[in-house]
Parts: structure tokens; C-alpha cells; sequence
């Protein structure tokens, strides 16, 4: 299950962050976000570390922790992307399809005329969207 | 003149030289945005917008006739048909539709239920009193124009306020006769 | 998706869009309709090069960055690439597009820029020129939009001194 999803800006400003469980772990969640930016960081500064993956968008498992599993992803115009879920056992085509849905739906959001570039996302739409998309995590990897 | 069979929208719309709706849309997009600033009440912007729809409008008209190969239409029913039928295909790629006809004939609607414009838009709360397709409006007004009507156009529904479709009403003012269809200062 | 609409749209919206600012809004201001009429091309820019960049790898340098510009970028919106692309190796690109269709559209459309002939009339041939180069502060925000979200700060400039060829400068902020 995913547990949070977020979106964060080229000076790591956060964008969008949504976290989709019952609990009260908000902040906790938030500070995965945080923490994994650094891991980000790291990876694109250190283009050795990501071997075969040289600048490719999908940065592939940040970090496990205990009870989280956390994703990356950085687009062309150095938007971050990160998805914390609980599943333990993921399916490396999941997370790429999710990013892939996430990021036609970012891109949506930032053409609505009235967004402001480097302001918080609050479309309605987009989250309507990000929603479907997390719902529909590892139920088919076809498209 | 023998009467040449009009052609339809579609047929037109796959001859025609086309690009990219999102070029269109989000260019379009970013003058709406633009205006807002520059001329800060949204009552301003929605004249703008339709003025300088008007002012495509009394351009597109040469291009629209010459495709399509209609007539001048005489009659207005056949107009809006021919404006809703042919001119919304042949310029966005989309088709409208006209209803709500009143008694004597001189008022109508245009209904879209598609239109590139809007493609990602979501209006602000701080722009509610927008009518973010005013240049549309205009477009009809300034291409009827030419053509010897005068019109007056308004919005009825609007899918950026919730509703259901984009609905124009288009009502006949007064019709110049038909043998002065250009201006005479030339 | 790939839906579209007829080329005249954009090239009258485009037209409507710089008559308006240069003759309306800013009719005595040309520097201030410039900056508008950039800043309008500067949003498309930044939103284009979302759209288009977003099924490839990053972009490791400028050089990368240009060459997209050059090639995809301009295809999606030109349906050619750009013909001739020169640096200085010191932070300018020259990009040469031979027949710049917004400027081949323009020119040989016969109606005048806008319908009212104004009282003073200026030397046609100034005018045109004037129009013209109102015309490319909107190209020009483009390309600067969409490199500047590609992380590249620059200034762009446009050349016509070889019509109908259309030369855009590019200019990294170092």
C-alpha cells in the first residue's frame, strides 16, 4: 500500500505531499519525505553510485527502512518525485508505472494557466488523479 | 452561381494545416493570465478577451468561406448551423451543436461539450467573475458581422463554473442587407 | 492524446495577441508590450518543456539541453528542426530556423497589422519591421522559458536580418 506521495521543488520547497493512511503518522511520513531528499541529492551528485541508471528519471529504491520502502524519481526541469509504501515485496515495473501516470498528471497540473511555477499544487484535478493512481498501485502493470 | 455543395467540417479540418492543441491552449492560457495582471479587474478582461475575439473573428471569415465553400448564408437558422457544424470543426477540431431555438427564429444556442481552451484550466476562487472563453463569444460576433449580422453573444453554461457544457447564446440584432457584405470605404 | 487545431488559430490568436498589447494596451509603451508579449511566450516555454521533456533520460549539460531544443522541441512545434546550430563555446548558441514559419506566415498575410489606419503614418517598411520584431519577443520567451526550467538562465534574442531566415541567440547567464 502506498502511504504517502509527494512532490517537491528544484530547491527542495514541497509542492505537494498527501498521505493516504488511517493513522495518525502524517508527520512521520513528512519526515521520510525530508530525509529522502538528501538520498536524491546524493544520487545525482554521485552519477557513479547510480551506474547503469545515469540520468535516467526513475532514481529506483532511495532507502528501506524498518516498515517503509521509498522511491524516487527525478524529472528533466528537477522536480522530485517520492513514493513511500508499505508493501515489502515491490515490483520494480509497479513503481516505474506509477511514476509515469504521477508524472503525466504533474505535468497537467503545472499547464492549468493559473498555477504558479514553484507554488504549491492545489488542484483539485491533480488530486483527484494522484488518488486513482494510488489506488490502483501494483493492480496491473499492463499500461 | 450554381450552388456548390458546401463541404463538411471534418473534410475541411483534415485538409487544413494543423499543430499541436497544446501550443494553442496553453498560449492562450497564458494571455488570459497575463491580462489578469496587466489589466487587474476580471470585468476588464472579459471585454478584452472578446474583443479580441472579435477582431480574429472579422479575419477568420475570408478563410472560413473560401474552405467551406458556403453560400452566404441568408438565413440565420442556416447560419448558426453552418458556424456550429462546420466553423467550430474546421478551426478546433471540435464539433457544436445549436438548440433552444426561440419562436421567431432569431435566437439560439451553440452548445460545446469539447473545446481545447479549457484542456488542464481550473479557475481560482479569485476568478470567478471570469468568462475564461470570452474570446469565442467574440470570434462569433465579429465573423457574423461580416456577413451582415449584427449579434449580441452571451454565455449560458460554462463547464469551468460547474456546468455540464459551454453553452452560447447567439441573438439576431439586426441584419444589414445582403448586396453591402463589405464596407464602402474601399 | 494528441488532439490539435487548425494552424490558423494559433497564428491569429498569436497576431491578435501582439496587435493588442503594441496598439491597445501599451500603444505608446513598446518596451513594456515587449515584455509582456515575453513574458506570455516565457509561460508556454516552461510549461511546453514539462510536457515535452517528459518521457526522457535528464539532460547531462547545455550542449544536451540546446540540441533538444534544436530537435524535439522545435519539431513539436514547427514540424522541422532547426536548420544550423553555432556556439561560441563560451555560453552563446546561434539557432537558425531558414523559414521561421510564425514570420513566413506573417509576412504574407495582405491585410495591414490592424484595422484602423493611424493618423501619422510612419514609413510602412518601419512599421512592418517594428511589427515584426514585436512578433518575436514571444518565440524568444519561449526558447528562454523552456530552458530556464531545464535549469539553464539565459537571455534570447532574435536576428532577421536574413529574412524569411530567423536567427535566435542564445545567451547562458553564467
Amino acid at each position: 500500500m502506498i502511504v504517502c506521495v509527494a512532490v517537491v521543488g528544484h530547491q527542495n520547497n514541497p509542492l505537494y505531499i498527501q498521505s493516504f493512511t488511517e493513522a495518525d503518522d502524517a508527520l512521520k511520513l513528512h519526515h521520510i519525505v525530508h530525509c529522502s531528499l538528501d538520498v536524491v541529492d546524493e544520487r545525482v551528485n554521485n552519477p557513479k553510485k547510480s551506474g547503469p541508471t545515469l540520468n535516467e528519471t526513475f532514481l529506483g529504491l532511495l532507502y528501506p527502512t524498518e516498515n517503509y520502502k521509498v522511491y524516487g524519481y527525478l524529472t528533466n526541469t528537477k522536480v522530485k518525485f517520492i513514493l513511500v509504501t508499505t508493501d515489502l515485496d515491490v515490483r520494480d515495473a509497479d513503481v516505474r508505472n506509477f511514476f509515469r501516470r504521477f508524472h503525466a498528471a504533474y505535468v497537467d497540473a503545472v499547464s492549468n494557466p493559473f498555477h504558479v511555477p514553484g507554488k504549491k499544487i492545489t488542484s483539485r484535478t491533480f488530486a483527484e488523479r494522484v488518488s486513482t493512481i494510488v489506488k490502483s498501485f501494483g493492480l496491473s502493470s499492463a499500461g | 452561381m450554381a450552388p456548390v455543395a458546401p463541404r463538411s467540417g471534418d473534410a475541411i479540418f483534415a485538409s487544413v494545416e494543423r499543430v499541436n492543441a497544446e501550443l494553442f491552449t496553453l498560449t492562450y492560457g497564458a494571455i488570459v493570465r497575463q491580462l489578469l495582471t496587466d489589466l487587474e479587474e476580471v470585468e476588464e478582461v472579459n471585454k478584452q478577451l472578446d474583443q479580441m475575439g472579435y477582431n480574429i473573428g472579422i479575419r477568420l471569415i475570408d478563410e472560413f468561406l473560401a474552405k467551406s465553400n458556403v453560400a452566404r448564408c441568408v438565413d440565420f437558422k442556416e447560419t448558426a448551423e453552418v458556424i456550429a457544424k462546420v466553423g467550430f470543426k474546421m478551426f478546433l477540431g471540435v464539433t457544436a451543436s445549436v438548440s433552444n431555438w426561440d419562436a421567431d427564429g432569431t435566437c439560439c444556442s451553440i452548445v460545446l461539450e469539447d473545446n481545447p481552451l479549457v484542456d488542464f484550466v481550473e479557475l481560482p476562487d479569485t476568478c470567478q467573475g471570469l468568462y475564461y472563453c470570452n474570446v469565442l463569444s467574440g470570434v462569433i460576433r465579429g465573423a457574423l458581422e461580416m456577413v451582415s449580422m449584427k449579434t449580441e453573444v452571451t454565455w449560458v453554461r460554462d463547464m469551468l463554473r460547474g456546468d455540464d457544457a459551454f453553452e452560447l447564446q447567439v441573438k439576431l440584432l439586426k441584419q444589414v442587407p445582403e448586396e453591402y457584405p463589405y464596407k464602402d470605404d474601399e | 492524446m494528441g488532439r490539435e487545431v487548425s494552424e490558423s488559430c494559433v497564428d491569429s490568436l498569436l497576431t491578435e495577441m501582439v496587435s493588442s498589447y503594441c496598439d491597445r494596451f501599451y500603444a505608446n509603451k513598446p518596451d513594456l508590450a515587449a515584455r509582456r508579449i515575453e513574458a506570455i511566450g516565457f509561460q508556454v516555454g516552461l510549461q511546453l518543456s514539462e510536457r515535452y521533456t517528459m518521457e526522457r533520460p535528464r539532460f547531462s549539460d547545455h550542449l544536451e539541453a540546446i540540441k533538444f531544443i534544436c530537435k524535439d522541441f522545435w519539431s513539436e512545434l514547427f514540424k522541422k528542426q532547426i536548420d544550423n546550430l553555432k556556439t561560441n563555446h563560451r555560453g552563446t548558441f546561434v539557432l537558425q530556423d531558414n523559414r521561421f514559419r510564425w514570420l513566413a506566415r506573417m509576412s504574407v498575410d495582405p491585410s495591414p497589422e490592424n484595422g484602423d489606419l493611424s493618423q501619422d503614418n510612419p514609413p510602412a517598411e518601419n512599421k512592418a519591421a517594428q511589427a515584426t520584431s514585436m512578433h518575436l519577443y514571444f518565440p524568444c520567451g519561449i526558447i528562454r522559458g523552456a530552458l530556464s526550467n531545464l535549469g539553464i538562465p539565459c537571455a534570447v534574442t532574435a536576428d532577421i536580418s536574413n529574412l524569411p531566415a530567423c536567427s535566435f541567440v542564445v545567451r547562458i547567464k553564467a
